[in-house]
């Protein structure tokens, strides 16, 4: 036979571990430490009020000083991110499936999803704080109407770009619609939908932020609103240093879970 | 031992053979909107008898595929009628007599080879246990000669592969007829070549039927016992031609003169056919 096996073609060799992610790390940290070091260097030359931007050494301080409130602040954002990212997934994907499987109710549904999508979703958070009040509910749902459209776009595009002649070989066997659904739509949908998933993740962090400056008592919003008031910038920072680390930590959460869902999805490499 | 047939444009067979597995009498599919009616085919008749080997010849939008769509109960035609041994194309799809294999593959890519050779068998019968599917998937792939590659998934697998796979997977229905839309049609000329071989060597094997769609003469010759040639605007069989070159064809074939001549006679029968012909 004149062909041969092709193994691992979407997936190029690094060049090797630790020394290439050292190389395509190193131009990162290099320009973060020197924005560090200019930012130090200019609020001491210019003798910038702290309030009004604070050194990277004061944040650091504020970061020590304060960690016990930060700490537990961060634990309770985490939380309604992962809760309210859970839920946006779930509904995401349930709104997904109706719209693709029930074509009349896909037919009233997806106008209406894409309306609300041009609702502007952050002006929604004080009406979320005066029906469920101050707790944890109503962040979720300002996360829920923020992250569950990246989802159901995503998976729904991937659902309807099954190939035709394979829905054709499908029909050939006498398949059901739900065999379709389930055995090659959903399926064909997971690479589609992880990137919306992903994209889920980040707005989640979004979600959570706009829910607790909306109104609470707890969490790294309500942190950085209450710092503000005091004039206590360095916490702000600190504070804001944080939400991007939550940000980061889920962002990678949802890329190991892509590897473990689609293994066989062609990778986008950073190289 | 030249026995070549070539009927006017829309001629019908004096009679059909008790021996076709297919046959399609006065077979017309319209298409599109009422303002946009189309005439994709007009007035098919077309038998293939059971073991054959037949291919559609015909210029780009002639409907051929469409042809082999009609075959396979995937298009209901307008007019005429369908029989696949003597039943309708949808009830011979449901007693999967039909296997499907079109130019794309469309392996799943989250499955290995041996599940998808078995996939269209585990939707069409549902009773079959995964082992039992398995061993079924694994035995058609090394008709195919990809016993080996059971567990590769797609994306490691050549074009080439791809397509043995998809052919594996049609044949694990054990289909009376096999309906091909240019399968080899994205592949490069060596690897044409060597799976037109497997083919032959497959349909010699098992004596499916073959309903065999391309672009390319020099295949329909060398593979077919029967070649249709369709004509455009609208789409119909406007001449055929047979092939009595013996088997079994290996690719010395095409240094035969006969197969020159067969050749040179087709292209002028594709030249034909090109020119669009209202009237019969």
């Amino acid at each position: 036979m004149s062909e041969q096996p092709l193994t691992n073609l979407s997936q190029p060799e690094p060049v090797s571990g630790w020394n290439a992610a050292i190389s395509s790390w190193l131009p990162a940290v290099i320009l973060l430490l020197v924005t560090i070091m200019l930012w130090e260097a200019a609020v001491r030359i210019f003798s910038i009020s702290s309030f009004i931007v604070p050194a990277p050494s004061e944040i650091a301080k504020s970061l020590v000083a304060q960690r016990g409130t930060l700490m537990q602040a961060t634990v309770v954002t985490a939380g309604e991110i992962l809760f309210g990212f859970l839920v946006s997934v779930v509904v995401g994907i349930a709104l997904a499936l109706v719209i693709v499987r029930f074509d009349w109710l896909g037919r009233a549904l997806y106008p209406l999803v894409v309306l609300f999508q041009n609702v502007p979703k952050v002006a929604l958070a004080p009406i979320f704080i005066l029906w469920f009040g101050y707790g944890l509910a109503p962040k979720i749902g300002l996360i829920l109407v923020i992250a569950f459209f990246p989802v159901t776009l995503s998976m729904l595009a991937g659902m309807q770009s099954v190939d035709r002649s394979l829905l054709s070989l499908m029909n050939s066997v006498g398949a059901s619609p739900t065999q379709i659904l389930f055995r090659i739509r959903v399926p064909h949908s997971l690479p589609s939908l992880m990137a919306g998933t992903k994209i889920a993740a980040t707005l989640s962090v979004i979600g959570a932020i706009v829910g607790e400056f909306a109104g609470a008592s707890d969490g790294l919003g309500y942190v950085i609103q209450f710092a503000s008031t005091q004039l206590d910038t360095a916490l702000v920072f600190a504070a804001l240093l944080l939400v991007s680390v939550l940000g980061i930590a889920f962002y990678y959460a949802a890329e190991i879970l892509e590897r473990f869902v689609v293994p066989w999805a062609p990778k986008f490499s950073r190289a | 031992m030249q026995v070549e047939t070539i009927r006017p444009a829309g001629g019908r067979p004096a009679h059909i053979r008790h021996d076709d597995l297919i046959s399609t009498k006065g077979v017309s599919v319209i298409m599109g909107t009422d303002q946009n009616r189309q005439l994709i085919l007009r007035d098919i008749d077309l038998s293939v008898p059971k073991g054959s080997f037949v291919s559609l010849i015909g210029p780009s939008g002639c409907g051929k595929s469409t042809l082999l769509k009609v075959l396979a109960g995937l298009v209901v035609p307008s007019n005429g009628s369908v029989s696949i041994a003597g039943v309708s194309p949808g009830e011979a799809a449901r007693k999967r007599m039909i296997g499907l294999v079109f130019q794309d593959a469309n392996l799943l890519p989250w499955k290995n080879a041996v599940d998808n050779a078995s996939m269209l068998l585990g939707i069409a019968d549902k009773s079959m246990s995964r082992s039992a599917l398995r061993a079924r998937g694994q035995e058609m792939l090394e008709l195919v000669g990809l016993g080996d590659a059971a567990h590769k998934r797609p994306n490691e697998l050549s074009g080439g592969m791809r397509q043995r796979v998809a052919i594996a997977r049609a044949l694990a229905l054990d289909p009376a007829v096999l309906l091909m839309d240019e399968p080899f049609g994205a592949l490069d000329a060596i690897t044409r070549d060597s799976m037109g071989q497997s083919l032959l060597e497959i349909w010699q094997r098992t004596g499916k039927t073959i309903v065999f769609v391309t672009h390319s003469i020099d295949e329909a010759i060398q593979l077919s016992r029967q070649v249709h040639v369709l004509g455009i605007n609208p789409g119909r069989i406007t001449q055929s031609l047979d092939i009595p070159l013996p088997y079994p064809r290996d690719a010395s074939v095409t240094e035969v003169p006969e197969f020159v001549r067969l050749v040179l006679q087709l292209r002028t029968m594709l030249r034909s056919s090109h020119q669009p012909g209202g009237a019969t």
